[in-house]
């Protein structure tokens, strides 16, 4: 069984338990920090407005209230799909949300689909690159580039990158782009940096799976390296991968304030830079819930994806519970002839009866 | 974002000095190689000739925009929106500050006691959603600026005092009613932040003046807003039935330009490489060190004075520290202005001449006011008792250390460099200068306190003798914490004679008189050694060569009525 049911409830539940504690933290750490939007906003000496007159603007907004009071308020509001109005505007959040968040998702899986392919490209030729002879440099400046990308601040990346191809050779515009060449250069600031981890996870653990024995099994056999590659090493290689693609989801969101700045998007990252300024917490609180909730999801959807991709994991839940697998039963085998499978080794070792129909056999066979 | 380079570049290259030299020569000649003399030289046209008409002006603002509620646009990407899609009763010449009518038929019958104010409004103007300008629209407006409306978070425009009510007299006359004398009301019609609205725009509340709604927002201005995307950009097009110009200009009906849209980012190398390389048309805030290579580029550079009070430091004699008139001018002994100027500016920043810009209204000359002299500092320093030092090398009297705060103004230009200058000019006399650090809502919170800011560091701007009041009034900037209504002020260190000298400012009709009473307020100011004053602020624009007939109204905001397009860019 592939999915769990109970598991899949369970982490639900979890994921409930983590947005909720994410709220009360950034709500209690929003609220420890002196001054307030309503005071970043109206006490501004430029307004002119009198100490009665933003008592009157306070008290009209509820901000003088106790913390925990406008703490459940605020809690009962997003329960209900009210994230409140901007301190700074006065829109209502979601409007300001709903409009930042597609040009963000949108910049998001570009961004992360690029990593994907410049982490994989990257890695595997860093591990299959030729060990000698006259290119064996390349193999090795590779694996080092991860430690360079990750070095790349991700504003000067930005800013680099519109000098270069926008300014300096005008490929794309930045005044007026098309959807797609808005995309193009943001995406390539978000990925490079985001492909590090990736990458150097993926490095490391293809040359582990190199070493194991079963390859060496394999190479024995005679299979080719392609073969090698796509069969045996990038199934296995794959899991610590996918690890750390859940993690650097959140370089992903912290990507998006620098990159979206720099390049003008209006998307969830321009907004929390500017809400910081204004002290802005209704918009605050929403993007550190929406951000939650993304990575909560996706580290939910890469635990349920381990067992889809490495069968090793597909039974333990159902054996665990047993009483031990000394009677060598029928799944646990079936599992491990899978598992020898996925890796191009045949056990034969289907059940007793083959076993013993083999035996059989070899027995009579001289 | 600019600031954080070297922080970022010092984290990349850790610690060995070699590898750290060598990383940061990488970042910097990348950056610079960018910046440079690679983007294209503009070699377009810049001989000027007959206005065509046609054409978007694109131009790059560094904030977006937060509020178009007119009392609300001083903020200048606001109030450079306002300016183009609004029109006003009277229109203030920036060059002579003189009114002249404008929605209005004639200048405003005033009582003797500027109490009452009669305006004849002008026929035939729309508003863009199509409704007409009529007397009792125009009340509700003004009720609405003069009153505010805290149920809607709509505050009070300040520079509206004494606002009592309108009086709609017949169908082209209105009359405007305060409780007391309000001598800058003529001027303050004038104003973008008095710029009218359509009834239906009246009704909104201050998130339907937000971002989001800009397309409800219905005026009577040359332009008129079309369409928006939050946070990127805002565009209007030109009103063709525009047919009620200020009869003083020579360019009357439509606008020239077809449209003008307003682009937001944050990133200032991304604006400044945008209008070099030709993408945009006009930027806003070229900082003082990049003025040599946008004029290098061919492009043309304009500094507008902003005609207000000048960028200054205020110090707060209410703190015990500064209660003493020699510690003040001490201060204002040991700090090198010139030096100021000429390190961080350029000639665009003229050294202050007076507490106002020479072409305020207002203004007098007391330029010799301000004299550098470290050793006379000192002098007086030691005669106020600052006589013995710490092992640092600041003054130390009754074991209390010399020690002020001032915080950074972060609208003004550079003001953390100047601070930094000042800190260490301070430093040779023997006073400590820490800077309050912190973003925007920090700085204005601080600053309320006299406990955390002492010395104040601000500019305003407004054409008119109010902005007097304005800045120094306890009731409203109160750059000096004065008000006799603060929780702090029973101790008797209240100077209540600035805001009596305001007063009498504020009260006063005629407007030789006026002048008079502005000079006496700065003349005390001065006298008392409260205020110093750095340069006359400007706002620094760039536009390309193919801009013509750029204008600013009389505090800098752009106008662009009459401003026009040739060729490509």
């Amino acid at each position: 069984m592939i999915l769990d049911t109970r598991y899949l409830l369970l982490r639900l539940g979890q994921a409930v338990l983590v947005l909720l504690l994410a709220f009360t933290a950034a709500f209690v750490l929003l609220s420890l920090i002196p001054g307030d939007g309503l005071t970043a906003r109206f006490a501004d000496p430029a307004l002119g407005l009198s100490s009665e007159q933003i008592t009157q603007i306070r008290e009209a907004t509820g901000a003088d209230e106790s913390w925990f009071s406008r703490y459940l308020l605020s809690l009962t509001g997003f329960l209900t799909g009210d994230f409140g109005y901007s301190v700074q505007t006065g829109a209502a959040v979601s409007t300001i949300i709903a409009a930042a968040l597609p040009s963000t998702a949108v910049l998001a899986v570009s961004g992360f689909l690029t990593a994907l392919v410049l982490a994989v490209a990257i890695a595997v030729a860093a591990t299959y690159g030729p060990a000698t002879g006259p290119f064996a440099w390349v193999r090795r400046a590779l694996d080092s580039v991860p430690s360079l990308f990750i070095s790349v601040p991700v504003f000067w990346l930005g800013i680099l990158l519109i000098q270069v191809f926008s300014f300096q050779f005008g490929f794309v515009s930045v005044v007026s782009p098309g959807p797609a060449e808005a995309l193009v250069l943001p995406t390539l600031t978000v990925a490079v940096p985001l492909s590090a981890p990736i990458t150097q996870v993926l490095i490391r653990s293809i040359t582990e799976v190199q070493a194991s024995g079963f390859v060496k099994v394999t190479t024995a056999k005679g299979a080719s390296e392609m073969w090698m590659l796509v069969h045996t090493v990038a199934r296995n290689a794959v899991l610590p991968g996918l690890t750390i693609i859940g993690l650097v989801f959140g370089e992903l969101v912290a990507g998006a304030v620098v990159t979206e700045t720099v390049f003008g998007r209006n998307g969830i990252g321009l907004i929390t830079a500017q809400a910081v300024t204004h002290r802005d917490n209704p918009i605050l609180l929403a993007v550190v819930v929406i951000a939650t909730f993304g990575y909560v999801i996706i580290n939910l959807a890469v635990d349920l994806l381990y067992p889809v991709i490495d069968v090793r994991l597909r039974t333990q839940r159902t054996t665990a519970s047993g009483k031990g697998l000394k009677n060598s039963d029928a799944s646990t085998r079936s599992a491990l002839t899978a598992t020898a499978a996925s890796v191009g080794v045949d056990l034969d070792w289907t059940d007793d009866t083959a076993a013993e129909t083999s035996t059989e056999t070899k027995a009579t066979n001289p | 974002m600019t600031d954080l380079r070297p922080t970022a570049s010092a984290r990349v290259a850790g610690h060995d000095l070699d590898r750290r030299s060598i990383l940061s020569l990488g970042l910097g000649f990348g950056t610079l190689i960018t910046l440079s003399a690679c983007t294209p030289r503009d070699t377009g046209t810049s001989a000027s000739g007959h206005p065509v008409r046609g054409g978007v002006l694109t131009y790059f603002e560094p904030q977006t925009w937060t509020l178009l509620y007119p009392p609300s646009v001083g903020f200048y990407p606001n109030g450079g929106i306002m300016n183009n899609i609004s029109a006003r009763l009277l229109w203030q010449d920036p060059e002579t500050l003189e009114l002249h009518p404008w929605l209005a038929t004639d200048l405003p019958e005033i009582s003797a006691d500027a109490t009452t104010y009669t305006f004849t409004i002008r026929d035939g103007v729309t508003y863009s959603d199509g409704t007409p300008l009529t007397p009792a629209n125009v009340a509700r407006n003004f009720d609405l600026f003069g009153r505010g409306d805290e149920a809607r978070t709509l505050p009070v425009s300040e520079q509206i005092s004494n606002y009592e009510r309108s009086e709609v007299l017949d169908d082209r006359r209105v009359r405007f009613h305060f409780s007391a004398p309000s001598p800058g009301f003529a001027q303050a019609t004038s104003t973008m932040n008095a710029g009218l609205l359509a009834d239906s725009t009246l009704a909104l509340d201050a998130e339907g003046f937000g971002p989001g709604g800009a397309t409800r927002i219905h005026t009577c201005g040359p332009f008129h807003i079309t369409d928006e995307t939050i946070g990127q950009k805002l565009s209007v097009r030109a009103r063709e039935d525009y047919d009620w110009a200020p009869p003083h200009l020579a360019h009357q009906g439509r606008a020239h330009l077809d449209g003008i849209d307003y682009l937001t980012n944050n990133e200032y190398s991304v604006r400044i490489g945008a209008v070099l390389s030709g993408q945009a048309d006009g930027v806003r805030d070229v900082q003082a060190p990049d003025e040599s290579r946008v004029s290098e580029h061919g492009l043309r550079l304009y500094a507008k004075a902003t005609n207000g009070i000048n960028n200054s430091i205020n110090f707060r004699f209410r703190h015990a520290l500064l209660a003493d008139v020699s510690v003040r001018r001490a201060l204002i002994a040991a700090i090198d202005r010139q030096e100021i100027v000429d390190k961080l500016f350029t000639p665009n920043y003229p050294l202050a001449t007076g507490l106002l810009a020479e072409g305020a209204m207002g203004y007098t000359d007391q330029s010799g006011s301000w004299v550098h002299d470290p050793d006379r500092a000192d002098r007086l320093l030691d005669q106020a008792g600052w006589t013995e030092r710490n092992t640092a090398g600041y003054r130390v009297k009754d074991g209390q250390t010399l020690a002020l705060a001032v915080n950074i103004a972060l609208p003004q230009p550079r003001s953390n460099e100047v601070q930094t200058l000042i800190q260490q000019q301070l430093r040779r006399v023997g006073v400590h200068l820490s800077i309050n650090p912190g973003d925007q809502s920090k700085q204005t919170l601080d600053a309320l306190e006299l406990d955390t800011v002492q010395i104040y560091h601000s500019m305003v701007a407004r054409a008119d003798f109010d902005n007097l009041r304005s800045n120094y009034s306890s009731a409203n900037r109160d750059v000096f914490l004065n008000g006799p209504d603060r929780s702090d002020a029973d101790d008797g260190s209240i100077d209540p004679r600035i805001d009596e000298l305001l007063d009498a400012l504020a009260a006063e009709p005629d407007p030789g008189k006026r002048q008079q009473a502005a000079e006496a307020v700065q003349d005390y100011l001065v006298e008392q050694a409260y205020v110093l004053p750095f340069f006359e602020e400007p706002q620094v624009f760039a536009f390309r060569r193919r801009v013509h007939g750029f204008a600013t109204e009389p505090v800098g905001r752009p106008d662009f009525y009459s401003t026009w397009l040739t060729g490509e860019r």
